[in-house]
């Protein structure tokens, strides 16, 4: 029952994250409980409406019943920030997320569907390597004070909960649509950061 | 993040990952588990031989047929599952269910459909385009298992698998659950061959992956006796492009043989060994005999005797036969010919041995029906001594 009901969460999110970005092409000011609270409301009524006699959220679902926590963790923190303008991760952290997604992925998927005859997703099913992994690199993010600890913590706490279809930590921790979000989420920032050099030193060459 | 609470999160952590590494030393789903060997009946009364053939299925008509498996049920009366519609990977496929009185004369039942996609799309509460490859079993107590296979979006490589159960010989059954054994989207999980008991009250259930890779796995099924929960884990016995669909014969509490059906340019059937109970598996070898990318069955009889049913031809399903090895599969005797027609496909063999000694074998029967063969020891003996014809 708590896995079925955690199944709406992810779909609740990207409905009211959608309704945000909506929102805010027409230019309306979306901060504050009022706003949220409609787009919230508007939110649930979409991912419950029955089509075919399944709630619309049970339809995204069909097609991947495993959103990782750090991306429905991304997802509510970015409907946070649009509703109340509050950062609850910052560039660091973030940084973090999308280099370990990408770094996972690369590693998981390709010997996962078949690459080498190893398959780590077999780490995932009870305490291994993969366990005593994810607690250092935790410990060490809590150590430098990396927000992105937390949502790691928040992965291990809904695995040992069952919050999702799966009993397997990798499950928890990536999925391919957050290696997807990583990637354009680091070329982004790469993107950025590549602009402000050049503009950096070409203003370095004007003075 | 303030000094204090860095060392709550600190400690938070650590009780964290305390709970799965104490639920994992205390309730290990694999490493407790050995193969229990096939149930090979102490004392047989010498019997004379015996070979009996009758169809399971009516005649489908237009529609197929495929992918059949049987188990023993209570009282030696007997169950038996596959999948019909109108093609393979139709939406109106569905899985069927047919049980049989104890006793060779007795009739089987009239099929009952116990999956399609909208009972399936209704228990798991997703979309479901398509069922198929039903694998049916009967675990401790009276429990009747079937493990089956449901398509949201492609062809078979987007299959996922799911468990259902029955608890009165299959007149009713309970709520499938839809098992996550796949990172990438939980698909290119299937199954098609016969499950092996295992001492800590599991299963053993080959199964395969198809997707960019082709090959053969194991699912660690854990059950409870009254406990609907189900605990499960999978294990990868090779890796690669040539091999899926393992049937394994267990030889004892740690050894096992596999046997691959082969997608490989040889043409040949695949051949693996395991000495610590499923762990791991040698590096695949191939066989004599041909295998034409088609299912196979292998079956442990006494005296260490493997018997094999398998489609005698590197090319089609034409041609069914059995075989036996008394080396662990080093070397092989063509023993029979089931089935041989120009033209028609006799297919996807699963074998399974009862209380009473006897044979069942049970086969697509040129995706029209479902055809069972019942057989004992003594017609295997008699056809190799070539007595019989």
């Amino acid at each position: 029952m708590t896995t079925y009901v955690f199944s709406f969460v992810f779909p609740f999110l990207l409905a009211t994250a959608l309704l945000q970005s909506l929102a805010a092409l027409s230019g309306r000011n979306l901060r504050g409980w009022g706003p949220t609270l409609v787009f919230g409301l508007i939110g649930a009524g979409v991912v419950l409406f029955p089509v075919d006699g399944l709630p619309l959220a049970r339809w995204l679902i069909s097609f991947n019943a495993n959103f990782s926590i750090p991306l429905t963790a991304i997802l509510f923190f970015r409907v946070v920030r649009v509703s109340f303008g509050i950062r609850l991760l910052d560039e660091k952290a973030l940084l973090i997320c999308w280099i370990f997604a990408i770094t996972a992925g690369a590693a998981l998927y390709p010997m996962a569907l078949g690459l080498t005859r190893l398959d780590p997703y077999a780490a995932g099913w009870g305490f291994s390597w993969l366990f005593v992994l994810m607690f250092s690199f935790t410990m060490v993010l809590l150590a430098i004070k990396n927000r992105f600890a937390v949502i790691l913590m928040a992965a291990i706490l809904a695995f040992n909960l069952r919050l999702l279809e799966s009993t397997n930590l990798w499950d928890y921790l990536v999925d391919p649509l957050l290696v997807v979000v990583s990637c354009i989420g680091l070329g982004c920032r790469v993107r950025r950061r590549a602009q402000g050099a050049r503009h950096g030193g070409g203003a370095r060459r004007e003075a | 993040m303030h000094r204090r609470l860095v060392i709550i999160l600190l400690l938070a952590t650590i009780g964290l990952y305390a709970w799965p590494a104490y639920q994992w030393v205390s309730t290990d789903i694999r490493d407790s588990g050995r193969f229990v060997a096939d149930p090979v009946p102490a004392s047989i009364t010498p019997d004379a031989p015996l070979i009996h053939k009758e169809f399971i299925s009516p005649d489908s008509g237009e529609g197929i047929v495929h992918v059949a498996s049987i188990c023993e049920l209570s009282q030696g009366r007997l169950a038996a599952a596959w999948y019909g519609g109108t093609r393979e990977g139709a939406r109106d496929v569905s899985i069927f269910f047919s049980a049989k009185g104890p006793g060779d004369a007795a009739s089987w039942s009239r099929p009952k459909k116990v999956v399609d996609r909208m009972s399936a799309s209704k228990d798991l509460c997703r979309y479901i385009k398509k069922v198929g490859n039903p694998v049916l079993f009967s675990g401790p107590g009276e429990r009747l298992w079937l493990v089956y296979v449901t398509i949201a979006v492609g062809g078979w490589s987007g299959s996922s698998l799911n468990v259902t159960w029955s608890d009165d010989s299959g007149t009713t059954w309970g709520k499938s659950r839809r098992l996550t054994l796949s990172p990438f989207f939980n698909v290119s999980e299937l199954a098609r061959n016969r499950p092996l008991p295992m001492s800590d009250s599991g299963f053993a259930v080959p199964i395969y992956h198809e997707c960019l890779g082709y090959f053969p796995e194991i699912l660690w099924l854990q059950t409870g006796l009254t406990d609907p929960d189900i605990r499960f884990k999978k294990s990868r016995m090779t890796g690669g492009q040539s091999f899926m669909q393992p049937s394994v014969v267990p030889f004892g509490p740690s050894e096992a043989i596999a046997f691959y059906r082969s997608l490989s340019n040889e043409k040949t059937i695949g051949m693996a060994v395991t000495t610590d109970a499923g762990s791991t598996w040698s590096e695949p070898e191939t066989l004599s005999l041909p295998n034409p990318d088609a299912g196979l069955d292998a079956l442990l009889l006494s005296d260490q005797l493997i018997l094999l049913a398998f489609n005698d031809s590197p090319v089609n399903r034409e041609t069914l036969s059995l075989a036996v090895s008394h080396d662990r599969g080093v070397h092989w005797t063509r023993i029979a010919i089931l089935e041989s027609a120009t033209g028609r496909e006799f297919s996807y063999p699963y074998m399974i041995r009862t209380q009473d000694g006897h044979i069942h074998l049970v086969y697509t029967w040129d995706r029209k029906r479902i055809k069972h063969v019942i057989f004992n020891e003594a017609w295997i003996e008699a056809q190799i001594k070539g007595t019989m014809p």
